[in-house]
């Protein structure tokens, strides 16, 4: 029986207070008209009424680009070691939530990646039941909102005047116990399903999932990708706002420190023409159109369940709606998807 | 956790030179104990580095055969090949491996073993023709089809003798043009050329094959036209590699990771994969 609980919303600054004692506490901040995963100094910089941020969580886990090791004149390499704080993410949504689930697969099956794994064990999610469907949201049609399902430790669900608290894991239930906060009744959760029926009324956008991947899989000559590669940038803001795309390189540089080298990991993209290159100027993927293809297929084919098992929602794509507000040129990703389809 | 990145410290053992381009480079590990745990098996590639010059994925043209030490063959064709290139022995490198998957030695017991290399990939396919020597009664007969762009390409030249003394084993060379001057008493031509001369039949053997992805399309397809079906033909796949285990993302065909579910794949598993040409 999952313990449920009653917040004030009155009592959520207090809350934020004693999280931080305890935790890097990082949530949605507003800066101008766009909201940034931050760290949270005081409870006034939480502002929980935002459709996404502009990076997705991921950021937290895989920074954009960090030291693997470094290595000394005599070439013996040293672990960069990373932070140890306790991390605790405030408000993340069912979309970003159901990425990270999908990166723990990426970096956690078969061979497991130590940094990314280390800072998912020291962290501590309390994720919001979304109820702010922005014009690209489209995450119910993918099954993975706007309620999240699982991969929790605290859920939130704005009731009006107060939070219904839904714990999810014994860390949760460590967190929220001692608040002193009163049980939730019959009538929060009714509400609680009252409020989803509502939400799941305003997506505008959706995708049609049943039968997708091998659909794409058919449709790889589809005239499409040439038609969107004559518009398309290939300037990669989807995969760098995107929640599951997960690609890294790898490359040395020089440290300031006289002598040493860094080996560092930082987030690369499909799009760009230097991806798929090999030696001797090979490339797999030079066309833009088969760089567009192989994003839009990933996330909608052979991604997700066909790379990791089942899943909630079957693709890589959970439906955020970022790749879509981002792209420079309106490549929408549900569109494609109508297109691919076919009629 | 130890961090899988980190590279061990290795040595260059012995360098014998291939071709003008290509080297062998033996290489033994700095601490014994993590020399003992690396058997390699044919068909994997390690990731070699040197300090602020970065890592690249490379075969390995050794198998089982050595514990002390392990091949790798490297032609120079970029920054970090080209600095490898003249590397002497004592030189230090970092290595991380082995990785993928390998050649189908187990199947391949009792069959007919058919190699068929092009250019540098005949590197991955030695540590079959030494496995085969090894255990010359667990397999049929053993034939391999070499193709080079000249002669001067040609990599383990000095041990077709011994390849040839192999029980019930054949090699064909060709080379796509000789140089004017140079006697070449072996077939001009592509790799396919070799096909009408083989011996190996279609029914009860196997085939490894491993070469430019365009040559692997042309053999695939010329021993389908001789009744090979897809399930016997094996490849290995070239593909950039940044990490070895699947989480860079960038040798992704489809569904598929070439660092984790190949190198080596069965043609078959690669039918309607996107931009894959064989």
């Amino acid at each position: 029986m999952v313990k449920t609980r009653i917040l004030k919303k009155a009592e959520l600054g207090h809350l934020v207070d004693r999280l931080r004692k305890d935790f890097r506490v990082i949530g949605p901040t507003r800066k101008k008209s766009e909201h940034f995963l931050s760290v949270i100094h005081c409870p006034e910089d939480l502002d929980l009424k935002y459709v996404t941020t502009i990076l997705p969580p991921r950021k937290l886990f895989l920074p954009p680009v960090e030291n693997l090791c470094s290595f000394n004149s005599a070439g013996e390499a040293a672990p960069t070691d990373i932070e140890t704080q306790r991390m605790l993410i405030f408000g993340i949504h069912s979309c970003d939530l159901n990425g990270l689930l999908l990166l723990d697969r990426v970096f956690g099956k078969d061979y497991p990646y130590p940094r990314y794994l280390e800072r998912r064990r020291n962290s501590v999610i309390v994720a919001m039941t979304c109820t702010s469907v922005g014009e690209t949201c489209f995450c119910d049609s993918m099954g993975t909102g706007p309620e999240p399902k699982a991969g929790y430790d605290i859920l939130l669900t704005d009731l009006g005047e107060q939070f219904l608290v839904e714990v999810g894991t014994a860390e949760g239930d460590r967190l929220t116990s001692p608040m002193g906060w009163k049980e939730a009744e019959r009538s929060d959760l009714e509400l609680k399903k009252k409020i989803l029926a509502e939400v799941k009324e305003k997506f505008k956008k959706r995708i049609d999932t049943d039968g997708l991947a091998e659909i794409f899989e058919k449709k790889l000559d589809h005239p499409l990708w040439k038609e969107l590669a004559d518009k398309d940038l290939a300037c990669a803001q989807c995969v760098m706002s995107c929640p599951t795309c997960f690609c890294l390189d790898i490359r040395d540089q020089w440290s300031n420190v006289p002598g040493q080298t860094v080996r560092c990991v930082e987030w690369d993209a499909c799009f760009l023409l230097e991806f798929a290159e090999v030696a001797l100027g090979g490339n797999f993927r030079k066309e833009r159109s088969a760089r567009l293809r192989q994003f839009m297929g990933h996330n909608l084919s052979w991604g997700g369940a066909a790379q990791y098992g089942p899943i909630n929602g079957q693709h890589k794509c959970v439906g955020c709606g970022r790749c879509i507000r981002v792209c420079p040129v309106g490549i929408d990703i549900t569109e494609v998807a109508k297109e691919i389809r076919g009629s | 956790m130890k961090d899988p990145y980190l590279p061990n410290t290795a040595e260059i053992v012995d360098v014998k030179k291939q071709s003008y381009d290509t080297k062998t480079y033996r290489v033994r590990f700095v601490k014994e104990a993590i020399q003992t745990e690396f058997g390699p098996e044919p068909g994997q590639f390690v990731m070699i580095s040197m300090p602020g010059l970065g890592e690249a994925p490379f075969s390995l043209s050794s198998g089982p055969e050595r514990s002390d030490c392990f091949d790798t063959t490297i032609r120079a064709v970029g920054n970090l090949t080209g600095i490898l290139n003249r590397c002497v022995v004592g030189t230090r490198i970092g290595v991380r491996g082995p990785y993928g998957k390998r050649w189908p030695l187990d199947k391949a017991k009792g069959l007919g073993v058919l190699v068929i290399a092009g250019g540098i990939g005949l590197a991955p396919l030695r540590p079959i023709i030494k496995t085969v020597q090894k255990n010359r009664d667990m397999y049929g007969t053993l034939e391999i089809l070499y193709g080079a762009r000249t002669p001067a390409d040609e990599i383990f030249v000095d041990e077709y003798e011994e390849w040839k003394r192999i029980k019930d084993t054949t090699l064909s060379l060709t080379v796509d043009s000789v140089p004017k001057g140079v006697t070449w008493p072996h077939k001009v031509g592509v790799v396919t050329g070799l096909f009408d001369d083989m011996r190996t039949p279609a029914e009860d053997s196997i085939v490894m094959t491993c070469g430019p992805e365009i040559m692997m399309r042309f053999v695939a397809r010329g021993l389908l036209a001789r009744n090979f079906r897809r399930n016997q033909i094996y490849v290995s796949l070239e593909r950039r590699m940044r990490c070895g285990m699947g989480h860079c993302g960038h040798c992704q065909i489809g569904s598929k990771f070439v660092c984790k579910d190949g190198p080596v794949f069965n043609y078959s598993e690669l039918q309607g994969l996107p931009d894959l040409t064989l």
